[in-house]
């Protein structure tokens, strides 16, 4: 990757969207400071990520990584729970005020129904609202996601951008990594377009997305139509992906 | 048993020391009934015969120069091993490691078995397991050496794993070769220690493992909350604010340790680190700060048990402590292992 420049500001929710193999978990790793840039700087608050404390840096930046998995069955309170990790003294015991945060964080993510059962018997949405649930009890003001929304169906999609669209509007600086074009121009302040580790486009939505860009970097005929509304939505566009025989009719 | 809203929302540290103390109360149990019983006709009755100090000598010499220090023995061993066991297990993020994958025990028993195939064992006593604790400590930096080289930059836990059970594997190797070149006698000695026994105790070696194991016991317990964030993965745990690379590293420092302390004193007995902690994870599930010290006190307990049975199970004639362990280890854990895969 390589010249490559990325702010998010607080209340602005900023999608990175790009084909596989564009760098975008790459991104998301540098910005988030697991992986280091071997050139170039990453920067919280103007302070660079790499003069924080482990535990500072989780105070200030909450990430929700693409997947994980656990040898060993944890309960979804629990989890949350190690949200509070980076707030807590070595030897510090959780106090009613770290509860109530856990506890927000579950309702919030509408988590809160099934807090005591195990991570391994939930559905992908509800672990997905579950690991959200904890980058929340981070309280962090900066929010980093890696593809949320993969693998989840049409209600948990749109119910999970929902959920960005509020924390955005509590004044959270929120990135995340997406595959889905059309929910990140119905969602996303702003676009970044990435394509072979480099920026291809950034702007708001409707700047970014062409058709001519797209069929270009996905390699695939499309249309873009405006989103039909009603709300706020109207207007966006929307990529609709051709089949490959519709690639000989006429381009207007 | 139902417990009252208040109690219940009394919080998970109230819940934890009520477990911690009943634990503590079985292992003092298991101590009470390891000191009764033995070979000798020294039995219980004695036991409070000689605590208030009115027994005859010789009964007061079996509890207090005898059975007592085997006990206390006991129970450091299987404790240590217990809760070296589940640091790897949290380590490695793997249930099924055990204080022996990383190949401390092979290299204790490189030591060991040198000792004793060059005949030093036989001359000075304390060689033995000053031997098999030089080879433990050996192992372990060559382990760590040989991770550190093929994958800089950070512990890698694959590769950790990749280099104990390669360094096991010379070090078997190793032990097979001078075998075979001993007698019969050093050769009988060796197998003995590797089937690992308590029959070495002694207050002072207890003494002394005590005082290696305090501080790598309180490095483990004080990674507890660390190890709860890393079983979610590595990559989760440093966006949680854990300081990744240093818990690795005290850990395998601190885990490695007590093994080596472990074996140097009782040789190389199994299933106590692999079963216990998995004994208690099932019960009461995977938070380690209930984890680990719960399982250092099962440990304990289960040790003293097993030892017990092997001094009287066979009377006159005593089994390998490890043997034991094994034997009766095994099949109880199976059985938690189905029940638990019921629930």
């Amino acid at each position: 990757m390589r010249g490559i420049s990325a702010s998010v500001r607080p209340g602005r929710l900023l999608a990175v969207v790009g084909p596989n193999g564009a760098g975008k978990t790459t991104l998301l790793k540098l910005l988030a400071g697991s992986l280091r840039p071997q050139e170039g700087e990453v920067r919280l608050d103007e302070r660079l990520l790499d003069d924080f404390a482990d535990r500072r840096r989780a105070r200030a930046l909450a990430v929700v990584p693409q997947s994980e998995s656990s040898p060993f069955p944890v309960t979804v309170r629990e989890t949350v729970t190690m949200g509070r990790y980076a707030h807590l003294g070595p030897w510090e015991r959780g106090g009613s005020r770290d509860r109530a945060v856990v506890g927000r964080a579950l309702e919030r993510c509408a988590a809160a129904s099934f807090a005591g059962r195990r991570l391994d018997e939930l559905s992908g949405g509800e672990l997905q609202r579950v690991r959200i649930a904890r980058a929340l009890a981070q309280e962090a003001p900066v929010l980093l996601l890696d593809e949320p929304a993969a693998g989840l169906d049409l209600r948990y999609r749109m119910e999970l951008f929902h959920l960005l669209r509020e924390l955005r509007a509590d004044g959270l600086a929120v990135l995340v990594v997406t595959h889905d074009l059309n929910l990140a121009a119905r969602f996303a302040d702003r676009l970044l377009f990435l394509d072979r580790g480099r920026v291809r486009a950034r702007g708001a939505p409707a700047e970014v997305l062409s058709r001519e860009m797209l069929e270009d970097v996905y390699e695939w005929p499309l249309r873009l139509v405006a989103h039909p509304g009603p709300g706020s939505d109207t207007g966006a566009p929307q990529t609709i992906p051709l089949r490959r025989d519709a690639a000989r009719g006429p381009r207007s | 048993m139902r417990l009252p809203a208040g109690v219940r929302r009394g919080g998970t540290l109230t819940r934890f020391a009520f477990r911690i103390g009943c634990l503590a109360l079985a292992a003092l149990a298991a101590a009470a009934v390891s000191v009764s019983f033995g070979a000798s006709g020294v039995g219980p009755g004695d036991l409070w015969l000689a605590l208030w100090g009115d027994a005859d000598p010789s009964a007061r010499t079996i509890l207090l120069q005898l059975r007592l220090p085997r006990a206390a023995l006991a129970a450091l061993v299987g404790g240590a091993l217990a809760l070296s066991g589940c640091t790897f297990q949290a380590l490695l993020r793997n249930p099924l490691a055990e204080p022996y994958v990383l190949g401390v025990s092979g290299g204790a028993a490189v030591g060991a078995v040198g000792v004793v195939v060059t005949g030093l064992g036989a001359l000075l006593p304390w060689t033995l397991p000053a031997g098999a604790f030089a080879g433990a400590l050996a192992a372990m930096a060559l382990v760590l050496q040989i991770a550190r080289r093929a994958a800089p930059g950070g512990l890698d836990t694959r590769v950790l794993i990749l280099s104990g059970v390669v360094a096991g594997a010379f070090f078997n190797a190793v032990i097979l070769l001078m075998l075979s070149l001993a007698d019969v006698e050093s050769f009988r000695s060796a197998i003995f220690w590797m089937m690992g026994s308590l029959s070495g105790a002694g207050w002072r070696t207890n003494a002394l493992l005590a005082a290696l194991l305090a501080p790598a016991a309180a490095a483990a317990l004080s990674l507890a909350r660390p190890f709860n964030l890393l079983s979610r993965g590595e990559e989760v745990a440093y966006y949680l604010g854990a300081a990744v690379p240093r818990v690795k590293l005290v850990a395998y420092l601190a885990a490695s340790l007590m093994v080596a302390a472990a074996v140097a004193a009782a040789g190389v007995i199994g299933f106590v680190g692999l079963i216990v902690p998995h004994a208690v994870r099932l019960a009461w599930g995977s938070d380690h700060r209930l984890l680990l010290p719960a399982s250092f006190l099962a440990g304990t307990a289960f040790l003293l048990v097993a030892d017990t049975l092997a001094r009287i199970a066979a009377s006159p004639v005593e089994l390998p402590t490890g043997v034991v362990t094994a034997v009766f280890g095994v099949p109880f854990f199976v059985v938690l292992l189905i029940r638990g895969g019921r629930r």
